[in-house]
C-alpha cells in the first residue's frame, strides 16, 4: 500500500476552502483576516523549509548532523517554554534545558535503542520524528508546569511564608506548589491517554495509518510513543522544577523578585 | 542587656520603590509595641524585613545582638511566630493545621497528644470538636485563634501580628490578651484596634516609610 501524493492544483484548492471560513468570519467583524492571513503563509512556508531540510537530513542520514538537529529543537523548546512561561532566560534557559534534554534523551533513547531497535540508533527516519513528538510536548508540559509553579508561589507567597515559619525547610514549604505544578504539567498527557481513540484518532497513527502501514503496526507505535510522552512530560517537570527551586530563591529563603520576563 | 530585635537605619526599597527609610528601633524580650500608621505607611514591610523575606537596601537588622544573615533569619524563624490579618491554615481540617508543623522535619520528634490539642483550644476558648471541622466552615476569628493556638504549640516566644484581633468580638479577644500579656513572650503587632493598642506600652508609628514617633511607657 503506497501514499497517493497530493498533486499542486489540488493543494490551491484547499486554499480556496480556506476562503470560505475567512470571508465568513470578515463578514461577521471578527477581524482576524490579517492574522490567519499570515499564520497560513507562515505554516506553509515554514513546513516547506522543513520539507526541504528532512529529504537533505534523510538523505544523509549522518549522525552528527540529526544530533545538531536534535539540539536546535531543544534550545528553540528551552526559548519558547520560558518565553509562554514569562520567565527570564538568563535564570531559567540551562536548568530548562538540562531537563528537557535529559528526559526526552532518555526516552527517545530506550524507545529507538531498546524497543524499534532500527539498524542505526541515530536513523533520522526515526530519531527526527519521534524526538520531535516527545519533545512537543514536553514543551507544552514544562509551560505549564514552571507558569503554573511561580504564579501560585507568587501569588500565595504568604502560605509560602507560613510553611517556613511553622519549621519548614525551603524544599518543604514549595512541596504543595510543586505537587499542583507537577499535576497540571502532567494532566493533559494522562487525560489524552485516557481518551485516546475515543475522542480522536491520535496524529501519528492516523500518519502511519495514511502512509500505509499496517494498522496493528500503527497502534502499537502509538502505545509506545504515548508511553515514552507520559513519562518524558512527568520527568521533564518533575525536574525542571526541582532545579529551578535552586534557582528562584534568595539565601534568605524569599522568592527572587528578577524571575519574570517583563521585570 | 542586649535587645532582641533591633532595626539600625533600615532602608528597604523593592523595584525602586522606598518601601522603609532609615527606620531604626529596638524591642527588648518580653516587650509588647505596636506598630501603627496608614495603611501603606510600612508597617507589614517592618514585619517581612525583619523575618529575612525583603533584602536592605542599606542598614542591619539585628536578632538577640546578631546581624541577620540566612541562618541567623532561620533561626529567628524557629522562635517567631508570624501571622497575617488572613490567617493561613495550610490543612483541610482544624486538627490537620493544629499537626501540621509535626509534618516537618525539623518539629518530626515531637507530637502533640490528643489532649494537648483539646487543652490548647480551650485556652482559646475554641470547642474541642472544632477540631474535626473543616478549615473552609469555621470563621476568620476562629482560623486566628487557631493560628494563635498552634504558635502556642510550638513554644513560639517572639509573636509578630498583622491585624491578628480585626476579626475577635470583646469576649474571643480576652484569651488572646492573656496569652500575648505573658512577660516571656515579645509581641510587634500591627494594629488598628485601640483595645491592643492601648495594652503596648510601646507604640511605633509609621509615615510613609519612616518611623514617625516612637512612644514609650506611660505615654503609649
Amino acid at each position: 500500500m503506497q501514499t497517493l501524493d497530493l498533486q499542486w492544483p489540488q493543494m490551491l484548492l484547499l486554499l480556496v476552502m480556506v476562503l470560505i471560513p475567512w470571508l465568513a468570519l470578515g463578514l461577521l467583524g471578527i477581524r482576524l483576516t490579517r492574522e490567519i492571513g499570515v499564520g497560513i503563509v507562515r505554516m506553509i512556508v515554514q513546513l516547506g523549509l522543513i520539507g526541504i531540510y528532512l529529504k537533505f537530513l534523510f538523505d544523509l542520514n549522518n549522525p552528527w548532523l540529526n544530533g545538531l538537529w536534535i539540539l536546535i529543537m531543544l534550545i528553540a523548546a528551552d526559548l519558547t517554554i520560558l518565553r509562554r512561561a514569562g520567565l527570564r532566560r538568563p535564570v531559567f534557559f540551562v536548568s530548562t534545558f538540562v531537563a528537557i534534554s535529559v528526559s526526552v534523551l532518555f526516552s527517545t533513547a530506550f524507545l529507538i535503542v531498546l524497543v524499534i531497535q532500527p539498524p542505526h540508533f541515530y536513523d533520522a527516519q526515526y530519531l527526527v520524528p519521534l524526538a520531535g513528538m516527545i519533545l512537543g510536548n514536553c514543551l507544552h508540559s514544562n509551560i505549564i508546569g514552571l507558569e503554573r509553579f511561580f504564579s501560585a508561589l507568587r501569588h500565595r507567597e504568604n502560605e509560602y511564608l507560613t510553611y517556613l515559619m511553622l519549621g519548614a525547610s525551603r524544599g518543604e514549604a514549595v512541596q504543595p506548589f510543586l505537587r499542583e505544578a507537577v499535576k497540571a504539567a502532567i494532566n493533559p498527557t494522562v487525560a489524552g491517554m485516557a481518551t485516546m481513540g475515543l475522542v480522536s484518532l491520535p496524529g501519528m497513527m492516523t500518519g502511519q495509518i495514511l502512509g500505509g502501514a499496517d494498522p496493528w503496526v500503527a497502534v502499537k507505535y502509538q502505545i509506545a510513543i504515548m508511553l515514552c510522552i507520559f513519562t518524558s512530560t512527568a520527568l521533564a517537570a518533575l525536574l525542571n522544577l526541582r532545579l529551578s527551586i535552586h534557582l528562584a530563591f534568595t539565601a534568605f529563603d524569599g522568592l527572587r523578585d528578577d524571575l519574570l520576563d517583563d521585570h | 542587656m542586649t535587645a532582641l530585635i533591633r532595626f539600625d537605619q533600615v532602608t528597604v526599597a523593592l523595584r525602586n520603590k522606598t518601601l522603609l527609610s532609615h527606620v531604626s528601633f529596638s524591642l527588648q524580650a518580653g516587650e509588647k509595641a505596636a506598630l501603627q500608621g496608614r495603611s501603606g505607611a510600612g508597617k507589614s514591610t517592618v514585619l517581612k524585613a525583619l523575618l529575612g523575606f525583603l533584602p536592605l537596601a542599606r542598614g542591619d537588622i539585628f536578632f538577640e545582638g546578631e546581624p541577620l544573615t540566612p541562618s541567623i533569619a532561620r533561626k529567628l524563624r524557629a522562635a517567631a511566630a508570624y501571622i497575617a490579618q488572613e490567617p493561613i491554615l495550610g490543612a483541610e481540617t482544624v486538627r490537620e493545621a493544629l499537626v501540621l508543623p509535626y509534618q516537618f522535619r525539623a518539629h518530626h520528634e515531637r507530637q502533640p497528644t490528643e489532649g494537648e490539642l483539646i487543652q490548647v483550644l480551650d485556652d482559646f476558648q475554641l470547642p474541642a470538636d472544632l477540631l474535626k471541622q473543616p478549615c473552609a466552615r469555621i470563621s476568620v476569628g476562629e482560623k486566628q485563634r487557631v493560628v494563635l493556638a498552634r504558635a502556642k504549640l510550638l513554644g513560639k516566644r517572639l509573636y509578630l501580628l498583622d491585624e491578628v484581633t480585626s476579626a475577635l468580638d470583646p469576649e474571643s479577644k480576652k484569651p488572646v490578651f492573656r496569652m500575648l500579656a505573658d512577660p516571656d513572650l515579645t509581641v510587634l503587632s500591627v494594629a488598628h484596634d485601640p483595645d491592643w493598642i492601648s495594652r503596648c506600652p510601646t507604640a511605633l508609628v509609621m509615615d510613609e516609610g519612616r518611623l514617625s514617633r516612637e512612644r514609650c511607657g506611660a505615654d503609649a
